[in-house]
């Protein structure tokens, strides 16, 4: 008689029916699927605005003059016209990145162009001045009848293509979702198969401990790869998401998938043997996932955070994550360049797995 | 109903000890249970009943002491041990997001054996809730869909951890059925109660266990009488019914689970 029956049969059950047991969960089908298409389809649509530059001129302005009419002619530039009182209140709360108001003495004409901003929004009076100071400078050039200015400026666009908030964000939220599921669904869903002993009462059959938790951990892979690929089909499709590759890229996407969900299971796991109870789960979960949010380059590069944080946010796991996902993407890399960040992904799954070894239960005690 | 002469110990305990710390749960407690015999653990809260059971079950180490199942020690041949039983959590363990029908293939799968599910069922009169979510069912469902799933392997020994409490007492009496069904096909099953009616109804031999320690066992007759014959007597005479016999006839004894 064999002493141990087929793991194999036991590691098909046991994931089938987690995954089974998993989807039956209405909760797992929204924080899973509907958030990161949601996430998704507003970031799609807020994405492709690009830099405006909203100009205020009042109506009581002079408005034919050369001046006016370029900033008219340019596409990036919105006007907004009305009463002067009113355009300076719009400025101040920040609908407005300046004020332009021209005059015109004599004739032929001079004009003095008089520019309004904020200190409240530097940003927009920079580009401002800029735009408009460039204006005035060409004017000034053109009525001076300066055919052939000492100084030229010229500039050259190299080929590319556009780059969108969506080619940003979509590598993020494939990352936030993984790391979502794999805290979440590992955290709250161990700690509930240790309160209703499922845990132990599998545990009381021949199966091999390790079996348990590889079938558990292959169930939410399951969940996480749809989830990959729900959010790249909406982005493809909806958004114009571009794989460089094409199916190659897809293949590369999946294979980072696993390895980081792999990686960020390790938290869950651990969590879930630290935290005795949903809980105190609750705000272990969201200490271990808010900082990787906000500093793993999700919804803002790692550039713009403060010197001394970046070293900080650049090895988080989920920056690898995300730092390995853009690469295949919009740096229209290829998997071996993103071996450093796989590297880094599966240190991390080394030293969470040692210490979720430590920590973990088989039920609550 | 008597055990036959040849019948042999299916489970031997020595000098068992679990200590959590300073508090020792188990205190070096031995006792054997013959195979085809139903063995009743009984004791107040926190005797050390469900440690005693589960380290049985080998899902717990004991701190010393030894144990056989079957002819196999549990320290050196838990896998053996775990093929050979079947088990039942105090509360129930089992995913509540799946039907009863998947829960029993799941664990035939764990156990590598060939089931029909509805014939499992059948044994503990739920085949019409085959499809229900474990979730859904009522406690003395639970119960006995719990029972069912110790018959998975057809093991030579199945435990109980106190498989009655919580219940109603037509579900009660309806689980003794079951429990007595079990026996009679030759199962031998080692149970927890604290209710004394049960054991003393159920039970074939039992073990009365308090602070750790087993403080007498024997037959519930014989445990009786030799109270008896330090010439104990009850205050009141105990009258020919008891307040459980007036509910039962008032309410019947059809089980209300719906």
């Amino acid at each position: 008689m064999k002493s141990r029956p087929s793991q194999w049969r036991a590691f098909l059950a046991l994931s089938f029916y987690a995954l089974k047991a998993m989807v039956h969960n209405p909760g797992t089908l929204a924080f899973s699927f509907a958030f990161p298409i949601v996430f998704i389809s507003i970031f799609g649509l807020i994405g492709g605005a690009g830099q405006n530059l909203n100009l205020g001129i009042p109506d009581d302005s002079d408005q034919t003059n050369p001046i006016v009419s370029t900033v008219h002619s340019l596409n990036f530039v919105k006007v907004e016209g009305g009463a002067t009182g009113h355009l300076e209140d719009r400025l101040r709360q920040g609908k407005l990145d300046a004020l332009m108001t021209v005059s015109a003495e004599g004739t032929p004409p001079r004009y003095s162009v008089n520019l309004v901003t904020t200190s409240g929004n530097p940003t927009g009076a920079a580009t401002a001045q800029s735009v408009v100071g460039g204006i005035v400078d060409k004017t000034n050039l053109a009525l001076a009848g300066v055919k052939n200015p000492t100084v030229t400026l010229s500039q050259q666009e190299v080929s590319g293509r556009k780059f969108r908030y969506i080619d940003f964000v979509l590598p993020g939220q494939i990352g936030f979702s993984l790391l979502s599921t794999a805290l979440f669904s590992v955290v709250f869903g161990f700690i509930a198969l240790k309160r209703l002993l499922v845990f132990k009462r599998m545990f009381a059959t021949p199966v091999h401990a390790l079996t348990i938790l590889l079938a558990q951990g292959t169930s939410r892979l399951v969940i996480a790869l749809a989830q990959t690929l729900i959010i790249l089909a909406v982005g493809v499709f909806a958004f114009n998401f571009y794989l460089p590759h094409g199916l190659q890229t897809l293949g590369e996407l999946i294979i980072i998938s696993i390895i980081g969900l792999a990686a960020f299971m390790g938290f869950g796991i651990f969590a879930s043997g630290y935290a005795d109870n949903e809980n105190s789960a609750g705000p272990m979960v969201n200490l271990i996932s808010l900082p990787q949010m906000l500093l793993s380059g999700v919804f803002f590069p790692t550039d713009s955070l403060p010197d001394w944080v970046q070293p900080i946010a650049n090895n988080l796991p989920l920056a690898y994550f995300n730092q390995a996902v853009r690469k295949v993407t919009t740096e229209g890399g290829t998997l071996p360049d993103t071996w450093p960040y796989l590297m880094g992904l599966v240190a991390w799954g080394v030293v969470m797995y040692f210490l979720a070894s430590r920590t973990f239960k088989w039920e609550v005690s | 109903m008597s055990t036959s002469p040849v019948s042999r110990d299916i489970i031997e305990v020595k000098n068992l000890v679990k200590k959590y710390g300073n508090f020792t749960a188990v205190d070096g407690i031995s006792f054997s249970v013959r195979e085809g015999n139903l063995f009743g653990i009984l004791g107040p809260n926190g005797a050390g009943k469900t440690t005693t059971l589960e380290i049985i079950e080998t899902l717990k180490k004991p701190t010393d002491g030894e144990v056989w199942v079957d002819g196999y020690n549990i320290a050196e041949h838990p896998a053996e041990v775990k093929r050979r039983i079947g088990v039942q959590l105090q509360s129930t363990g089992f995913y509540p997001e799946l039907t009863l029908v998947d829960l029993l293939n799941l664990f035939a799968a764990l156990y590598d054996v060939k089931i029909d599910p509805m014939t499992i069922l059948k044994e503990v009169n739920l085949e019409d809730k085959a499809g229900s979510f474990f979730d859904k069912l009522s406690g003395g469902q639970k119960q006995r869909f719990s029972i069912a799933s110790t018959l998975i392997n057809r093991p030579r020994v199945i435990f109980l951890d106190e498989p009655t409490t919580g219940l109603d007492p037509q579900a009660r009496i309806n689980l003794w059925e079951t429990i007595k069904d079990i026996k009679k096909k030759g199962t031998t099953v080692v149970m927890t109660t604290h209710y004394m009616e049960e054991a003393e109804i159920l039970c074939d031999r039992l073990a009365i266990m308090d602070h750790g320690k087993i403080i007498k066992t024997g037959t519930p007759h014989e445990l009786i009488d030799e109270l008896l014959s330090t010439g104990f007597k009850k205050e009141v005479e105990r009258k020919q019914a008891s307040l459980e016999d007036v509910f039962l006839h008032l309410t019947g004894r059809s089980l209300r689970e719906e």
